[in-house]
């Protein structure tokens, strides 16, 4: 007989069969799969003017499937559990993580429309982006009608990417989720029609930074990695009550968290990581930074709750203060520095950054009440950015036809198209938080989750950086509506039947969710099944018992 | 009864694999150095190629045979490689300009950096982890590394795996919209070609540079038979170039054949060209 | 020697990758350091796995190595574009974003 040793008594997992996997769970994210795959098929086969027609149809096809698809599920998961993991539990279907899929998918289809807007054949993309910008051979491509039809196979695979974000269980599955939902955007990036050089730099230093950050994302999943001696968030967590695999292995799940931390804060754009956002939002093609500001946003978030609540959330204490720290900073500087800006895109990058430490607020709360106001904000928030970047996709430069940025140019712009400019006073509004929008619901949830949770302070701070954000939304309005047209007046286009969809879409968001909140939170919001208990613990197991694990 | 120890021998860390860690540990961490401080990229990426290796051997002492084999075939074979071609093809003398252009930059740097190595290496080091549990149980029960690390790669993690599937379309998908264009005209045919050469009044072959007559430089003009230079015998990419040297011809060769159409050509600059034209990329590859 | 040795030399190195992206303007030694800072989570990985006597470890550190060669591919790619338009590979030319 051996006598039992150490490595007897805890023997290693060794997987000898191949999960059973369910095809029907994983539907969404495998049509949209099949969609990118297909796409580049299409691309190699199919004679290059016809591409266009099937790319578009096959992408808007593919996210509605994949939309309705989500929406069955959501309705088909057990009433009485949290939701069903897969393949080892690798991925996970829960309500959160279809809430998150549902709204990625709706907000990836309203900026695919944008995506496939042309006006005189001209797309938002460069006709040949090998072709060096202001060469003969870039006119001779602009002059033969060239066009990048390989954008919505990235596309596709960039949203692929955000689902399956929202969707891991592990850390290993949502580090490739990342690289799956970067990798696309960075080419993406450079791409645009207008100011080449300006979109490749944007490409550059969103590359860059993101590969940087992805490389700290990285290590801390090692640090966690050795402190918990596995990277499934259950194992984490429970690794985070019974103290770890390593005697004194303490620092190694704080530099983790930390790392983490610094990687999903970069995505998400607080404040000391997010020098890349407005560069990047007004380098990229407007219908991209409308993807990123939108879809990304949820993504990240979505999956920062996800490691958050679950993977580290028997170890609150430990990272609380650090996003207390990045929350504060997020709301008051990226305010103050939003109020100098003079260019549309960029004001919204920097609108961005403000609302991401608005909904960091709802992440420090760690309740069940943060989750939920989280998800409403960033529902609500998606629908209102993609509905304001279509609209900047329509004031152009007379001259060139470019982009008009600066915002002097949109003055007086409420009197010669009143329609345009309503419905970005109303997107402003949303941003702002002014009651009957969007807005305030998402901002009166999540700061509500914030008191409850005892981040008093942390309210303070955001209603002060709120009304601060509030000036300068109402300084556009007051420009828009009351300021004698501008010299050089921009162009507006007339939205055609994609755009006009967008900001349709954005505007009865903004209106719906505002007025009318009540059916999404109380029927499409999943709801804690306990109930709200002034006891700190009791509130984050109600937060957890949203998540299945 | 003599099994167990075999076992935990083998995970043990001896006095030979300590040795080991320290001399190429030190090893590793001065080529880190010499990646980020070495002016020319080159330098750089041999340096990177030191520590990949360095970290292979690392990977070889952890039980991980296959990633040793992986990090040397597929990261320091394949990944720097394409760095290389990369760095050729912008140029292989490009160095980086030393100057700070955020004043204070390196050294907000340097605090930066210490205040992120300092809690970070004393809160590691603070840990003890004693004897490593190592391998061999799994390694035993999968039967071998290799299947071990497979059975987890395509079963556990196959969503994973598939994931990687679209990483990799991305890349080639996004390699080929970068470089790839389009051809906006119809490609010339043989025919064409032929005809263009025939009006073009020169039917026959242009004549070949004066490489290996008297020099081995391809911007070397040849001579026609009456010693006079031929302009046609240097490519006009090279001649755009450089074409107060072109036209010029050295100072030897001058003496010997002596009638020469004066084109104020430097003699003394085709010596140096080479030095000069790299001087000249790296002014603008900084 | 503890083996935890192998992971401050992993810190070492990634901090090394980490100052070099902040120290270099070239923007194919600055993705370099990036590669250097991977590289360093690989060795944790692995030096872990063998602590734990899991396999994990090394999964990890096999994925990221596909990641790396997808990113590196992509990488380039930008660069390459946009040395194509300036003829210059630092990002301090890169300039234009700069507020």
């Amino acid at each position: 007989m051996i006598p039992l040793s150490l490595s007897e008594t805890t023997l290693p997992t060794v997987t000898t069969q191949a999960p059973d996997l369910d095809y029907w769970l994983l539907s969404p994210l495998l049509v949209v799969f099949a969609a990118g795959v297909i796409g580049v098929i299409v691309e190699a086969f199919v004679p290059a003017q016809r591409r266009y027609s099937i790319q578009t149809a096959l992408a808007m096809v593919a996210v509605g499937v994949a939309f309705v698809l989500t929406l069955v599920q959501v309705g088909a998961l057990p009433a009485d559990s949290a939701g069903l993991t897969l393949a080892f539990a690798t991925v996970v279907v829960d309500r959160p993580s279809l809430f998150f899929q549902g709204v990625i998918l709706a907000l990836a289809l309203a900026s695919l429309l944008l995506i496939a807007e042309r006006r005189d054949g001209e797309s938002a993309f460069t006709g040949q982006a090998a072709a060096v910008p202001g060469s003969e051979e870039e006119r001779a491509h602009v002059l033969a009608g060239s066009q990048h039809t390989e954008v919505y196979p990235l596309v596709m695979f960039a949203v692929l990417g955000m689902q399956l974000f929202t969707a891991a269980n592990d850390f290993l599955t949502m580090f490739i989720a990342l690289e799956v939902m970067s990798l696309p955007l960075y080419l993406l990036c450079g791409l645009a029609r207008r100011r080449r050089l300006f979109s490749q730099e944007a490409a550059l230093k969103y590359f860059l930074l993101g590969a940087f950050s992805s490389a700290f994302f990285l290590f801390g999943i090692a640090m966690v990695y050795g402190y918990a001696g596995a990277v499934e968030f259950a194992a984490v967590r429970a690794a985070g009550s019974s103290g770890g695999l390593i005697d004194g292995g303490e620092p190694l799940l704080l530099i983790g968290i930390a790392m983490i931390g610094v990687g999903m804060l970069f995505k998400v754009g607080t404040v000391p990581f997010h020098n890349w956002k407005p560069d990047v939002y007004q380098g990229a093609p407007t219908p991209i930074t409308a993807l990123m500001a939108s879809g990304t946003l949820v993504a990240a978030f979505g999956a920062m709750l996800r490691v958050f609540y679950v993977a580290f959330g028997t170890t609150v204490a430990q990272w609380r203060p650090m996003l207390w720290v990045v929350a504060i900073l997020t709301m008051v500087v990226a305010a103050v520095i939003a109020v100098t800006q003079r260019d549309i895109k960029r004001l919204l990058a920097y609108s961005s950054v403000v609302h991401a430490g608005f909904i960091l607020t709802a992440v420090v709360a760690a309740n069940a009440d943060g989750l939920t106001g989280a998800m409403f904000y960033l529902a609500a928030y998606g629908f209102t950015t993609v509905g304001a970047f279509a609209i900047v996709t329509l004031v152009r430069n007379p001259d060139n036809g470019a982009e008009a940025g600066d915002l002097t140019q949109w003055a007086g712009l409420g009197r010669t198209s009143p329609f345009l400019a309503a419905s970005l006073g109303l997107f402003l509004l949303a941003f702002a938080g002014i009651p009957l929008t969007s807005g305030f619901i998402g901002k009166f949830a999540v700061f509500e989750a914030a008191v409850a949770a005892g981040a008093t302070p942390l309210v303070v701070v955001g209603v002060l950086s709120s009304a601060v954000t509030a000036f300068f939304y109402v300084r556009i309005i007051v420009l828009m509506f009351f300021a004698e047209p501008a010299e050089n007046a921009p162009r507006v286009l007339k939205p055609g039947i994609l755009t006009g969809t967008t900001v349709g879409l954005g505007v009865a968001a903004t209106l719906l969710l505002g007025i009318l909140p009540g059916p999404v939170l109380e029927h499409v919001i999943p709801q804690p099944a306990a109930e709200t208990s002034e006891a700190v613990a009791a509130e984050h197991t109600a937060a957890d018992s949203l998540f299945a694990r | 009864m003599n099994i167990v120890p075999l076992q935990t021998t083998a995970a043990a860390i001896g006095g030979g694999e300590t040795a080991t860690f320290y001399i190429l540990g030190s090893i590793v961490v001065l080529a880190a150095l010499g990646v980020v401080f070495s002016r020319r990229a080159v330098y750089s990426a041999l340096m990177m190629a030191v520590v990949m290796i360095g970290l292979a051997v690392f990977y070889g002492i952890n039980e991980a045979p296959f990633l040793m084999v992986v990090q040397i075939v597929v990261y320091t074979g394949a990944v720097l490689m394409l760095f290389l071609f990369v760095l050729m093809l912008v140029g292989v003398s490009s160095s980086d300009s030393l100057v700070e252009t955020i004043r204070g930059h390196r050294l907000l740097t340097a605090v930066i950096a210490l205040c992120f190595l300092v809690p970070l290496v004393s809160g590691l080091s603070s840990i003890v982890a004693g004897e490593p549990v190592g391998l061999s149980a799994g390694v035993a029960a999968a039967g071998g590394s290799i299947p071990w690390l497979a059975s987890e790669i395509i079963y556990r993690y196959v969503i994973a795996f598939e994931a990687t599937g679209a990483l990799l379309i991305t890349a080639v998908l996004g390699a080929l919209v970068l470089a790839h264009a389009v051809r906006t005209k119809k490609k010339r045919t043989q025919k064409q070609m032929s005809m263009d050469r025939i009006r073009s009044g020169h039917p026959t072959p242009l004549p070949g540079p004066g490489t290996y007559a008297r020099h081995n430089a391809i911007d070397m003009p040849a001579l026609l038979p009456d010693g006079s230079v031929s302009e046609l015998s240097i490519n006009p990419v090279l001649a755009a170039r450089n074409p107060e040297d072109q036209h010029g011809v050295p100072e030897d060769m001058r003496y010997s054949i002596g009638a020469i159409p004066e084109s104020g050509g430097r003699p003394d600059a085709q010596a140096s060209n080479g030095d000069e034209q790299r001087e000249d990329e790296s002014s603008w590859t900084r | 020697m503890d083996p935890m040795n192998y992971i401050v030399l992993a810190a070492i190195v990634f901090t090394i990758g980490a100052v070099g992206v902040l120290v270099r303007r070239n923007a194919i030694i600055v993705f370099m350091c990036v590669e250097l800072m991977l590289n360093a989570c690989n060795l944790a990985f692995v030096a872990f796995a063998r602590m734990h006597g899991g396999i994990e470890g090394q999964v990890i550190a096999f994925f990221v190595m596909v990641v790396a060669a997808a990113e590196v591919v992509v990488g380039l790619a930008i660069i390459m574009q946009i040395f194509r338009t300036r003829r210059s590979a630092s990002i301090d030319d890169a300039n234009l974003l700069k507020n």
